[in-house]
């Protein structure tokens, strides 16, 4: 029984978020202050440490049925090396972002229930990760619209209605897509499950007879769980969201939403598809395109953009279809690459979503034009913010550079080795390289435009105003305290080691790369 | 010879680095230092009046470890890494005062830096994937398999030139290289003179380094790359040389003489490979272009600096306003005059012998192209046929080698030019001021940063067969020169060359430069810009490209995606979905409704007004009356009392039927109208076919 450890890191955040939001119906009246604090911190960092302990030890391949809903559709939980990867990457990541936010809330009404429902976010996003089958994984999925949609409304303004409505309109219905891959799955699946098994699941058998049939059920579930990773038609909830306060859309719409829409995309094509039965085919192609046409779009859209948060946001559009691309390339190296990209861009966007926060909780400015000078005022801020943008970029010496190094080297050689089997589509690997590398430039000009406007402000005639002003809140407009400068320290770091010594990362990933495709 | 040392840190960037230590690398390592020392102690001063002078002494130390980096590197990816941290701390020295001005030359800065940068890394790329290596020499070696006609297929090899000439863009636009030079011109007038000194000294000469690896190494013997060099180098050449002769801003002017130097080192790479290619001996091309980069490090080290000298004090660099100021300052003199007799190509100063082998080198491969000796080694070499005719006609040649000594020429009249100006010319209101800051316009540290540097340029200049055959012995096996060769400098046949370009810049000085350059306004003589505003390819070209039309292009195409396409696509989606929907519902609804309007009717209520209809109000009142009557006949009334008066009903059934002939009457008359037009066409037909 001791498999049953597994469900403890899914379950305990979603019974703690409960057991807030009950004694918050109940009336109780310390929840609101230091206690609420205490708990939430205490429920998420044992979780993490749970998770990593898991990770450490023996459970590797083990696998639990926690129940059945019928016959063959049972609720099951694996750990395996990909699973494990991002449920590590959560595991890491949660509790800062949960440092970070509780600082940046304190002011707020209502906090209760915001950090019930982050808390339960967390159990759903690690039960995303250690799904063991499709089934589950839809299951955690859905429940995963359903715990960030109040997160979302959370300001209650009109916006925030209307952006928390379309968010909700948009998953559920790219779910119901990528519900109709699970059926097909299901029925030509040659275990009879739905479980998770590198190299795919479908019977020779459909594969030959059904081959088209198969392609578009699986280029109709790229679209459906690509709704969450931001793919080009259903990118729009993505922006609108991040009228949410800037912890939900930093760790929800930079990592935990959309990593969990490119993590079920990998899961859905390397371990229930297959690479090899995929790989060459107008299905590979077409999404594919999908990809690179976002990747044009995020980050030319994020150029146009002049509200910082939506302009990180395009960005973040951009940046998983990066990790789409790879995963769309079907070959080990490229699901190494776009896991890769999946490690350095949580951490790089994370990074620059928390500076934004931190500028607009110290001096609530939301704008690109109004950071003038900030870079002085709040060095520490934006000493991180440059090596996210830096990293971003793709700059050598950051984790960014690796990813990209990574992913055109993937594509260039998926590409060549199409050219010698004399497919039609070897040109949209090369393709892609460029795409990057314009998106590159692209990134280049939206983030330093920041970093530039911070450092070398703008001397006009309002600058002695601005001096005026600066002299009355000189003490608002400082650095933010330790709580939220520990995790934007620590976000750094790792984007720096990531960069300077990639080998033991790019190990795993090849593991896991090579293991799946 | 020397021994080459190698240095791995595995792992580090993924990667791995791979540094050496040749004797090319050592050479270009102590220029760094030795020029990152000078510019250190004269930054002591130049700075001591700014703020924020930390930031820039964090950024030019932070250059200077990513600098050496660059020239230490052995393979593509140590050298990539430490060349996109160049150009990123570089930035901050453009940008340093942080004036309108140098945001924008900043900006020009980052713009080329970054586009050079992903163009090189889609090079990279492309290099990586054919040779599966970025070590310079495995890659070299794969890549000259591949041109020889070793690899798979021909596409190999297109890929190849792909590769190298992105790559030749991305270090171009470093060096400074003619459709890319455009941000020397722009950048070097607004950072602090000390960054000058260096972007244009060395910063440039990592994109040569470069060029060198892809000529060298890569293409090396390959007659096309060699001429597409060449081209590239006799442009740039000419082109600087204008501009530096047109300015009027004196740093603005060693910017611009900074492109044209790089001119001559380009072309004579191009010429070195071009007589390699020719199978013939190309040391003497390999010594000069390696000399030149040399000489125009040190040269533009002493001549920035002492264009610093003057702008810390004037804070000013029209040639108008600090004409003059050297005067009566013979520390400044001295330093000026070696770097502008040394950049002129004076004898017994170090341009003379560099500039002298890169034109023995060009007069070499006319020679050949003369004597048609080349007809030999065409035949073996994979050259594009139309590059062959060029290559071989001895016009183009003797055209390349006047380029040469022309732009020789102009180097020395724009150097007299801003001699003249500096020195001998007088300030028609502040001379007694300038002549007062006879002592204190520079401390002792700062002058012998500049004049101990300016004396080494005349000891090189004096002692070429020792001090500068070993440098070029160090440095040229990096380049594929491989005799040691003793020139004689001092021959007349060589002085000849040097002779012709200085005649040619002392005509043109005294020409154009005295005559059209400079505009005499009452008694006192101005420097003019006569170089047209609008030609400027930066705002010609790559503004409106980069900032109009491909945002533009982009832009349109996006936002119309977002904001009309996406929500239209969405509206019909709705629409038709809800369309569906509602028929679906009505299925249900329907059959309810039916039942509503027909079998289960709801009764109505009959009003009782009676205004107005006369004939249902009679009519209504006499069937009352009749089943008054009847009913009291009977004797229902008692059990049921009143019946409701039969008007209200009468009035609604007047109604109804009235309308019904309203519309009747509509209908008939419309009908008849209709019946009208049509006959009276008839009869106009029939009238038509009657009579015609």
């Amino acid at each position: 029984m001791k498999g049953f450890l597994l469900t403890v890191p899914v379950l305990l955040p979603l019974m703690g978020g409960g057991i807030l939001l009950l004694a918050k119906l109940a009336g109780h009246r310390r929840i609101g202050g230091k206690c609420l604090e205490r708990v939430t911190l205490g429920v998420v960092s044992f979780n993490s440490l749970l998770v990593l302990l898991l990770l450490c030890s023996d459970m590797w391949g083990r696998r639990v049925v926690l129940f059945r809903l019928y016959s063959n559709l049972s609720v099951m939980f694996k750990l395996d090396l990909m699973g494990g990867f991002f449920a590590g990457l959560i595991a890491v990541l949660w509790p800062l972002a949960t440092l970070f936010s509780l600082a940046y809330m304190r002011e707020e009404k209502r906090k209760g229930t915001f950090f019930a429902y982050y808390v339960m976010t967390y159990g759903v996003t690690l039960g995303i990760a250690l799904a063991g089958n499709l089934v589950t994984l839809y299951i955690f999925y859905e429940m995963l619209t359903l715990v960030t949609f109040p997160l979302v409304l959370f300001p209650l303004s009109r916006e925030a209605v209307l952006a928390s409505r379309t968010y909700l309109y948009y998953s559920i219905g790219g779910a119901a897509f990528a519900f109709i891959g699970i059926i097909f799955v299901l029925v030509f699946s040659s275990t009879g499950t739905s479980e998770f098994i590198a190299g795919g699941i479908l019977s020779t058998q459909a594969m030959t007879q059904q081959r088209d049939m198969l392609l578009l059920v699986y280029v109709l579930a790229f679209f459906g769980f690509g709704v969450k990773a931001a793919l080009l038609p259903c990118y729009v909830w993505l922006p609108r969201a991040t009228v949410a306060p800037t912890p939900v859309t930093a760790l929800l719409h930079a990592v935990a939403v959309v990593k969990s829409g490119a993590f079920a995309v990998m899961r859905f094509t390397y371990f229930s598809f297959g690479a090899s039965f995929l790989r060459g085919s107008w299905a590979q192609y077409t999404v594919m395109a999908a990809a690179l046409l976002t990747i044009l779009f995020g980050s030319t859209m994020a150029v146009k953009e002049i509200h910082w948060k939506r302009r990180l946001a395009y960005s973040t559009v951009s940046n998983l279809s990066y990790i789409l691309f790879g995963a769309a390339i079907m070959t080990p190296f490229g699901l190494a690459a776009a896991l890769c990209h999946m490690a350095a861009h949580a951490f790089m966007k994370i990074c620059s979503f928390f500076c934004a926060g931190a500028v607009m909780h110290q001096t609530g400015k939301n704008y690109v034009y109004e950071l003038d000078g900030l870079g002085k005022r709040m060095p520490a801020t934006f000493g991180c913010l440059t090596v996210a943008s830096l990293s971003l970029m793709g700059i050598p010496l950051f984790a960014g550079f690796v990813s990209k190094w990574n992913l055109c080297g993937a594509a260039l050689s998926y590409g060549s080795s199409i050219v010698e089997e004399g497919k039609w589509g070897a040109f949209l690997p090369v393709l892609g390289v460029a795409v990057i590398l314009y998106s590159a430039l692209m990134t280049a000009v939206y983030m330093l435009s920041v970093l530039v406007r911070a450092y070398f402000p703008r001397v006009s005639e309002g600058s002695l105003k601005t001096a005026e002003t600066e002299e009355n809140d000189v003490c608002a407009n400082c650095d933010p305290g330790w709580e939220m400068l520990v995790p934007l320290f620590i976000f750094a770091g790792v984007i720096l080691f990531m960069g300077l010594y990639p080998g033991p990362f790019l190990e795993l990933f090849g593991r896991i790369g090579g293991a799946a495709a | 010879m020397m021994q080459v040392y190698d240095l791995y840190a595995t792992g580090f960037g993924g990667m791995g680095l791979h540094f050496r230590l040749d004797g090319f690398r050592l050479v270009y390592a102590c220029l760094a230092v030795l020029m990152w020392t000078a510019c250190g102690i004269f930054s002591r001063e130049y700075m001591a009046h700014y703020e924020k002078r930390k930031r820039y002494y964090i950024f030019f130390w932070a250059t200077f470890i990513a600098t050496a980096g660059v020239f230490l590197s052995a393979d593509l990816y140590t050298f990539f890494l430490f060349f996109e941290i160049m150009s990123f701390t570089s930035y901050v020295w453009v940008a340093f005062d942080e004036r309108k001005e140098s945001l924008r030359a900043a900006q020009t800065y980052l713009a080329v830096a970054v586009i050079g940068g992903m163009t090189l890394l889609m090079g990279l790329f492309i290099l990586n994937n054919l040779c599966g290596t970025l070590e310079m020499d495995e890659a070299a070696e794969r890549a000259r398999q591949i041109l020889s006609g070793g690899g798979d297929t021909a596409g190999e090899r297109k890929l190849l030139y792909v590769s190298g000439v992105m790559m030749l863009v991305g270090f171009g636009a470093k060096a400074g290289v003619f459709p890319l030079h455009i941000w020397l011109p722009k950048a070097h007038p607004v950072a602090p003179a000390p960054a000058s000194a260096l972007l244009s000294g060395i910063l440039t000469k990592t994109g040569i380094f470069g060029v060198i690896f892809l000529t060298c190494h890569m293409f090396s013997g390959n007659g096309a790359w060699g001429l597409l060099i060449c081209v590239l180098g006799a442009v740039t050449m000419l082109a600087g040389a204008f501009l530096a002769l047109f300015s009027v801003d004196l740093k603005r002017t060693l910017a611009c003489s900074s492109v044209s130097q790089i001119g001559f080192i380009m072309t004579g790479l191009g010429v070195s490979s071009l007589l390699s290619w020719a199978g013939e001996e190309n040391s003497l091309a390999v010594r000069g272009v390696f000399l030149h980069m040399v000489n125009h490090s040190l040269l533009k080290l002493v001549l920035f600096l002492c264009a610093g000298a003057v702008f810390m004090n004037l804070h000013e660099l029209n040639l108008n306003e600090i004409r003059g100021f050297g005067r009566r300052k013979p520390a400044l003199f001295f330093s000026f005059l070696m770097g502008a007799l040394g950049i002129s190509g004076v004898p017994f100063w170090n341009g003379y012998v560099s500039k002298t082998l890169l034109h023995e080198a060009i007069v070499e491969y006319r020679e050949l192209t003369v004597h048609h000796t080349l007809d030999v080694g065409l035949s073996g070499a994979p050259v594009f046929p139309e590059a062959a005719k060029v290559l071989l006609s001895p016009a183009v040649w003797t055209v390349t080698e006047w380029i040469f000594l022309l732009a020789g020429g102009m180097t020395a009249a724009y150097m007299l030019k801003l001699t003249v100006a500096l020195f001998v010319e007088r300030h028609p209101v502040r001379q007694p001021e300038f002549d007062s800051m006879g002592t204190s316009y520079m401390s002792l540290p700062g002058s012998l940063a500049i004049s101990l540097p300016a004396a080494l340029l005349f000891f090189l200049g004096l002692t070429p067969s020792v001090t500068m055959d070993f440098i070029a012995d160090l440095g040229q096996s990096f380049l594929g020169g491989k005799t040691a060769e003793s020139v004689a400098y001092w021959s007349w046949k060589n002085m000849q060359g040097s002779l012709i370009s200085l005649g040619i810049g002392i005509v043109l000085y005294l020409g154009p430069v005295r005559m059209w350059l400079r505009k005499r306004v009452g008694d006192t003589w101005y420097y003019v810009d006569r170089w047209p505003a609008w030609l400027d390819l930066e705002n010609l070209i790559y503004r409106p490209v980069l900032t109009v039309l491909l945002p533009g292009i982009f832009g349109t195409v996006f936002t119309w995606t977002d904001e009309r396409l996406f929500p239209a696509l969405a509206r019909t989606f709705m629409a038709v979905s809800a369309v569906f929907c509602r028929a679906m519902d009505q299925m249900a609804d329907g059959l309810i409704l039916l039942a509503r309007k027909t079998t289960h009717r709801q009764v109505k209520e009959h009003r009782s007004q009676s205004e107005g209809n006369w004939l249902a109000v009679i009519v209504g009142t006499a069937e009352d009356i009749l089943l008054g009557a009847s009913d009291c006949l009977t004797g229902r009334r008692r059990r049921l009392g009143c019946r409701p008066s039969s008007v209200g009903r009468m009035c609604e059934r007047e109604r109804d039927a009235k309308h019904v002939i309203n519309m009747v009457e509509e209908s008939f008359s419309f009908g008849l109208m209709l019946f009208c037009i049509g006959l009276c066409t008839t009869l106009v037909y029939l009238l038509y076919a009657f009579f015609v």
